[in-house]
């Protein structure tokens, strides 16, 4: 298709911007409109868009531009929310991570005494060993030198730390859900 | 927190601060520190920008409840963007081609989504519009002619013909280059032009 634009074409488009078309409009581009195609096309097509627009005008019904204003605090709340929770979520994934791989660590440890861990009795004598054990091992602790039990100490800080840091994310969660 | 801060904090007109400067410090300084003096100006341009939009989005669309979705999608989107001119620094025709321009964009992406339209979805003007009577002029010559011209065509022949756009605003508008919106407008023009000529001559026989 070939590219036939009219010189006069314009300024008829700007006798329509201004609302001049066609009573303020010269008789000679009158007669112009009338014989050229590309002018008449114009013509046609901005008169029936400036029509339609008319009708549509009056045919919308916006909302009140305070609820627009609402939603879009809504919306850039919740965005913000949901980057605040984003490193929550990699703590949580860090805390499932851990807890994995000493759940794996325990089970791999106990494994080498057998398959009798696997057993009621074996549990049950765990737990009811358990208060003296820990007693015991809470006693070597604290009179042992910190040069002499160096792996106890590497073992429990960094394992109280972890606690610390996921409990307190725990309770930021739960206060931040409130 | 004192109350008083807090209270301020949680009120829109606080929000809207950091909205309509789209989040960033230097939009803030450069647009409007009132909040109240905000909300006077968005209601403004609300007010004087709404209607032609839901006239490009109605006529571009044939559907007005998308047009009603789509026009408050845009606006909400316009005031979170964080790239979106602010009408103090950018000026409000900046900003109008910006939210024509958010509103193409939604319009596009709901042509490209697959769906399948029950008879709820089916706006009531579409079946009142069989009723001759009620039809104005431009109904009974444009719709049947927007009807047969591509979305794009449509879009770019509202912008031309009815908002009164140079190919440049539409360029920006459609993301398009000013030539390829050259060609592709002279083509829907020659297009349309047929069309409401042959409605003419139709409704001319039948009449």
């Amino acid at each position: 298709m070939n590219l036939t634009f009219c010189p006069y074409e314009k300024e008829v488009r700007q006798l329509m911007a201004r609302g001049q078309w066609p009573d303020a409009c010269p008789p000679e581009l009158r007669t112009h409109v009338s014989s050229c195609r590309t002018c008449g096309d114009l013509v046609l097509i901005s008169e029936a868009f400036q029509h339609a627009r008319v009708e549509s005008l009056a045919a919308a019904r916006p909302v009140a531009p305070a609820v627009l204003l609402w939603r879009a605090q809504l919306r850039k709340r919740n965005a913000a929310m949901e980057r605040i929770a984003r490193p929550l979520l990699g703590a949580q994934i860090f805390a499932c991570a851990v807890a994995l791989f000493a759940a794996l660590g325990f089970a791999g440890f106990e494994a080498r005494s057998g398959v009798a861990w696997l057993t009621w009795s074996y549990w049950h004598d765990w737990f009811v060993q358990l208060p003296q054990a820990a007693a015991a091992q809470w006693a070597s602790l604290s009179s042992a030198s910190l040069a002499g039990s160096t792996w106890t100490w590497m073992v429990l800080v960094p394992a109280l730390a972890t606690l610390v840091l996921l409990g307190g994310a725990v309770v930021y969660v739960a206060t931040d859900k409130q | 927190m004192a109350p008083t801060d807090k209270r301020t904090r949680m009120s829109w007109e606080f929000a809207l601060t950091h909205v309509w400067a789209g989040g960033s410090k230097e939009a803030a300084g450069a647009g409007i520190s009132d909040p109240a003096m905000e909300n006077e100006v968005f209601a403004g341009f609300y007010e004087r920008s709404a209607r032609p939009l839901w006239a490009y989005l109605a006529r571009s669309s044939a559907d007005p409840a998308l047009a009603d979705d789509l026009m408050q999608e845009s606006y909400v989107r316009f005031l979170c963007a964080e790239g979106a001119p602010v009408l103090a620094r950018d000026g409000e025709a900046a900003a109008r081609r910006y939210l024509f321009r958010v509103a193409t964009n939604l319009l596009r992406d709901h042509w490209r989504r697959p769906r399948t339209a029950s008879i709820e979805e089916i706006p009531e003007e579409f079946f009142a519009a069989s009723g001759h009577a009620a039809q104005t002029e431009s109904q009974i010559l444009l719709a049947p002619a927007l009807k047969q011209m591509k979305p794009r065509e449509r879009q770019m022949l509202w912008l031309a013909h009815a908002e009164g756009y140079s190919h440049r605003e539409i360029a920006q508008v459609m993301g398009l280059s000013a030539a390829s919106i050259r060609l592709l407008l002279f083509r829907a023009r020659r297009k349309i032009a047929a069309l409401l000529r042959a409605c003419a001559a139709d409704d001319g026989r039948k009449s």
